[in-house]
């Protein structure tokens, strides 16, 4: 090894130490890709139920009311809860030495009685409609049906349930579940662009589902001239698709949010 | 929503040269520092040859332009015979073989034309060769290093497989740190062969140039000697 290869080695370790060092000290380092994509916002798909607007009964009652019915005639009840001590608590008041646990019970226990008989009755009634929104993501149509086919589907609805409000994921699952209901009647014809056609139509509709009047045509869009023929053939259909698939089978509990709609009737909802 | 990001952003920060290497198995470790080593040889070398080669052609160049200008090929040995570039030691050797072979009392002109040739070519010989002493380095750099470097790879990669075996979770988070340290390997590799093989069809290219200039040069003077017994 003569003095040139010393040389071009020291030179080249050199050159790889500064190289890596660089390297790893970001300076000539590539940069990780900026993969700063805009969170997105969706919406998971909400059960068509009703979102209720009256204040909440808390799930979990008076906590004695179980124990209430017991406790109804004496004023002893803190004996069995805590440990030992139970005997002394005989003579409440002035005995503050044990746990401080016994104490507070004891004040609260006198009023328990009245209300623990009501609030029992009382909670079923509001708990009802706030109970099809389970956690669950899919659409329960289960419960859409046992009301409207039962014999009168105005009894829930109409007993002053809380006040609710139909939000857009309810809109938008009644709006697809109508057109769902449409689809097996409409058959869209066919011809030069008819594809394109697109019929809106205002529907009104009863508590029962039935139609209320006639639904009328509002516009049709798409118009071509080559397709201009078709329009009132177009037209027909999409109504007699509505008119077949009356009467409609719709969450009662959300009459507010259908009981007059428009809906688009065109080549895509026959797909 | 942005945390996964964040975390993700942060990991890819981490992924430098040098946290790459401490990440990685002793196995990866051992491949990364020998083609380090490789790397390093080979850009010595690629130094040391083009300061040597450079300058050795250029001085053969004016060596032999001053010795065609020169009349007295003695005068000349005189002067420049015992330099140290290739030219001047085939002139020496053939200076030497002439007079070894000029001073017997009866002189056999053809195999003293043999010796002449024969000695001039061993000396072209010996100095192409020791030129070319660590071209092979290079070569073997060249051809082995990529496949070290996929050694390295392959360990690493396997390597990951088995922390997502142990971790029953295949998310890129646990696999992707593996892969890419694993991944340098190769990279490195590719590092140290990349330049070596480059060098290596450069410099057998200049040395197959020097080599016939050598050659033309010892031709040359085997004809201007050959010319010279002639004339005795």
């Amino acid at each position: 090894m003569d003095r040139t290869e010393k040389i071009g080695l020291g030179v080249a370790g050199a050159g790889h130490v500064l190289l890596f060092a660089a390297l790893s000290s970001h300076w000539l380092s590539v940069d990780p890709l900026k993969l700063d994509n805009a969170p997105i916002e969706i919406s998971i798909a909400d059960d068509v139920a009703l979102r209720s607007a009256a204040p909440k009964i808390a799930d979990a009652p008076p906590p004695p009311a179980a124990s209430s019915p017991a406790p109804a005639g004496q004023v002893e009840p803190p004996a069995p809860a805590p440990t030992p001590p139970a005997p002394r608590v005989a003579v409440p008041a002035p005995v503050p030495t044990p746990s401080p646990k016994p104490l507070p019970k004891v004040q609260p226990r006198p009023p328990a009685p009245a209300p623990a008989a009501t609030q029992p009755k009382a909670k079923p009634n509001p708990a009802a409609p706030a109970k099809p929104r389970s956690p669950g993501l899919k659409l329960d149509t289960s419960d859409w049906m046992k009301p409207s086919s039962g014999a009168n589907p105005q009894a829930k609805p109409s007993d002053g349930a809380p006040a609710s409000t139909i939000g857009p994921a309810q809109q938008s699952a009644l709006a697809a579940e109508i057109r769902r209901q449409i689809k097996p009647f409409w058959k869209a014809p066919t011809g030069a662009d008819a594809d394109q056609l697109r019929t809106t139509i205002a529907v009104r509709l009863a508590r029962d589902g039935a139609l209320i009047g006639d639904p009328e045509v509002v516009s049709t869009t798409g118009q071509t001239a080559s397709n201009r023929g078709q329009v009132r053939l177009h037209q027909e259909q999409a109504l007699k698709a509505v008119r077949l698939a009356a009467p409609f089978q719709l969450p009662p509990d959300l009459y507010d949010g259908w009981k007059s709609f428009t809906v688009n009737v065109d080549r895509k909802l026959s797909q | 929503m942005t945390t996964p990001a964040l975390a993700l952003a942060g990991e890819a920060a981490t992924l430098s040269p040098l946290a790459l290497f401490l990440q990685a198995d002793i196995v990866v470790k051992v491949v990364m520092v020998g083609l380090l080593a490789a790397s390093v040889w080979t850009w010595g070398i690629i130094i040391a040859f083009s300061m040597r080669a450079g300058g050795i052609a250029r001085k053969c160049d004016a060596y032999e332009k001053e010795f065609w200008r020169s009349e007295d090929i003695d005068g000349f040995y005189d002067k420049r015979g015992k330099d140290t570039i290739p030219s001047a030691r085939i002139f020496a050797a053939a200076v030497a073989e002439w007079r070894r072979s000029t001073r017997l009392r009866t002189v056999d002109r053809d195999g003293t034309r043999d010796r002449l040739s024969t000695a001039m070519a061993s000396a072209v010989g010996v100095e192409v060769d020791a030129l070319a002493d660590r071209l092979n380095i290079l070569a073997t750099i060249g051809a082995v290093a990529p496949f070290v470097g996929l050694f390295g790879t392959v360990w690493g990669i396997m390597r990951s497989f088995t922390a997502i075996a142990a971790q029953q979770n295949s998310s890129l988070a646990v696999v992707a740190p593996g892969i890419a340290e694993a991944l340098f390997a190769t990279a490195i590799g590719l590092f140290a062969a990349i330049p070596a093989v480059i060098a290596y069809n450069r410099f057998s290219h200049r040395i197959n140039r020097l080599e016939a200039s050598l050659g033309r040069f010892a031709d040359g003077l085997y004809a201007t000697l050959s010319r010279e017994l002639e004339r005795d």
